[in-house]
């Protein structure tokens, strides 16, 4: 897992739940899931309950590569604290996964770098306190 | 719409928009339809038709019809279309009219986010969910509030077709010209590129000033059938055409998310109802809850090829004394944000020609949006002071 103190300090901590259970298991071994359709043999995001393709109600968890694109992304900037110190800006980004689908990620690392869309996104993962393990995506320049 | 029992809209009522307290959004919701009753010179009794469209605080429902005081009601409904339901609840209306459902219909829209002592970013800063599943990874990872998921649509179209921040500058800066002719608008002062430009960063790409306003208040349009209007207080405003859209963006490769919105097969199917071309619309009232909202319909609408929007604005295409008016009231920008209702009720003064300093003397097609989500939900209206022919 990365050391990312800034995506640390400000992701949002998610608690499992039946679903999602499975997903989270294979994020705290480093790894990412998605739901994958074995009758049209296409990919969909994390929380599709039928297939994006074909709608078909046969999705099941598969482990992706991991890897992708940027299609888009935002940066939120820091905010100040009671201290008057602004907090580091927040980098999210869409990526189109290599299987197809997208997700919305916490890009590390990320500020300073000139993003552009199709630059090359490695997830990996970071665990807030009190919280399941969380997919970030890191921007290969 | 033709046949014996057409609908039009008959009346509009306005209340006070801004930083009003004290007043919940019923109270805003009655005052609304108490003035477009009394806009067209009907009765509140007259009313056998309501329905109800609440904002993000949900607090206005089918009691209103006991609020009211109603006893005769025979169509009553609450519409949730978000930024779509102005344009949805006209054509809902419409048709209850058409069908004999209801004679008088009134559709109201009305909120009150703006809470005394605190800031408009609190009111619109996304919905409390529980953060639970893989369902919560984008509210997680920072995508919560809806300028940083507009930001990334904006962002989107930049990279594809070049699109520039100083483009979107000219949309926030056209809409607070129309404004400044618009007593009814909250913010008035012009405003240049440069103050756009320099104005903070909410969302990257997105300023303060590519930001709608947050308005407590109401809105309602009361419509009824041509024949009864033809005898009421003001001039009937037609209904040429509508459409709606809900693109439903899959979340996957081939998306054509921040690029082509709702409004290509909204717009597409309205013309085609009223029986014109893009060419014959003389301005445009869009749902602007952000510059880049403005730019995306415009192309999506036909205004423009796909990817000129921003160009397009650029020209002065849509300011005062350009070729195509647009938000003339000075849109959710910079006049109110009632949903769909600003553009609505901006398009009923202008068909009306009751637009004061700000009248466009060409106002005989006008084409109305409403956009709702996050470019999820879209609907069309097309309005005229004519029948249609």
């Amino acid at each position: 897992m990365p050391d990312e103190k800034d995506a640390l300090m400000s992701l949002i901590p998610v608690e499992r739940d039946e679903h999602s259970a499975p997903f989270f298991d294979a994020a705290a071994e480093g790894t990412l899931l998605l739901r994958y359709s074995p009758s049209s043999g296409e990919w969909s995001e994390p929380a599709a309950v039928v297939c994006s393709v074909t709608q078909a109600r046969d999705l099941q968890w598969r482990p992706a590569a991991g890897t992708g694109e940027l299609v888009s992304w935002t940066v939120k900037p820091g905010r100040r604290g009671p201290d008057g110190v602004r907090g580091p800006d927040q980098v999210i980004g869409l990526v189109e996964l290599t299987e197809g689908p997208w997700l919305t990620l916490r890009l590390v690392d990320a500020e300073g770098l000139k993003l552009r869309a199709g630059l090359p996104v490695r997830v990996e993962f970071v665990r807030p306190e009190g919280g399941e393990p969380l997919p970030v995506g890191r921007v290969h320049d | 719409m033709s046949g014996g029992r057409t609908a039009v809209i008959a009346g509009l009522g306005l209340t006070e928009f801004g930083r009003i307290y004290g007043r919940t959004p019923a109270d805003f919701a009655v005052e609304a339809i108490a003035r477009a009753a009394e806009d067209a010179g009907l009765a509140l009794g007259d009313i056998d038709g309501l329905l109800v469209n609440p904002g993000v605080g949900g607090d206005i429902d089918l009691r209103l019809q006991s609020t009211l005081q109603m006893r005769n009601t025979r169509l009553l409904a609450t519409i949730q279309g978000f930024g779509s339901s102005a344009g949805q609840m006209v054509q809902y209306a419409s048709m209850a009219i058409a069908a004999g459902m209801a004679d008088v219909v009134a559709c109201v829209y009305a909120d009150a986010p703006l809470k005394e002592g605190k800031g408009a970013g609190a009111s619109y800063a996304g919905q409390r969910r529980a953060m639970r599943g893989v369902g919560a990874l984008p509210a997680a990872a920072g995508l919560k509030a809806a300028p940083e998921r507009y930001a990334i649509a904006a962002r989107r179209h930049m990279e594809t077709y070049g699109t520039t921040s100083e483009q979107f500058g000219a949309v926030a800066v056209a809409a607070r010209q129309w404004a400044s002719m618009n007593p009814r608008a909250q913010m008035r002062e012009p405003i240049t590129l440069a103050d756009h430009q320099a104005s903070r960063m909410i969302a990257d790409p997105l300023r303060l000033l590519d930001c709608c306003l947050v308005s407590n208040g109401g809105v309602a349009v009361i419509l009824t059938t041509a024949e009864r209007a033809a005898g009421l207080r003001r001039p009937p405003v037609h209904i040429w055409g509508w459409g709606q859209a809900h693109p439903g963006y899959v979340n996957r490769r081939g998306s054509e998310f921040g690029l082509v919105t709702g409004a290509a097969r909204s717009g597409a199917e309205a013309l085609k109802m009223a029986g014109i071309g893009v060419g014959d619309i003389d301005m445009c009232q869009i749902y602007d809850c952000f510059t880049y909202t403005t730019l995306v319909t415009l192309e999506d609408y036909g205004f423009c090829a796909k990817g000129e929007g921003g160009a397009f604005v650029a020209s002065g295409a849509i300011a005062p004394g350009g070729s195509l008016p647009v938000n003339t009231g000075g849109g959710e920008l910079s006049s109110f944000y009632m949903w769909g209702m600003t553009p609505l009720s901006e398009a009923v003064i202008q068909a009306r020609g009751e637009g004061g300093d700000r009248q466009v003397p060409a106002h005989d097609l006008i084409m109305v949006s409403g956009n709702g989500g996050v470019l999820d939900f879209h609907s069309t209206l097309i309005l005229s002071p004519h029948p249609r022919t």
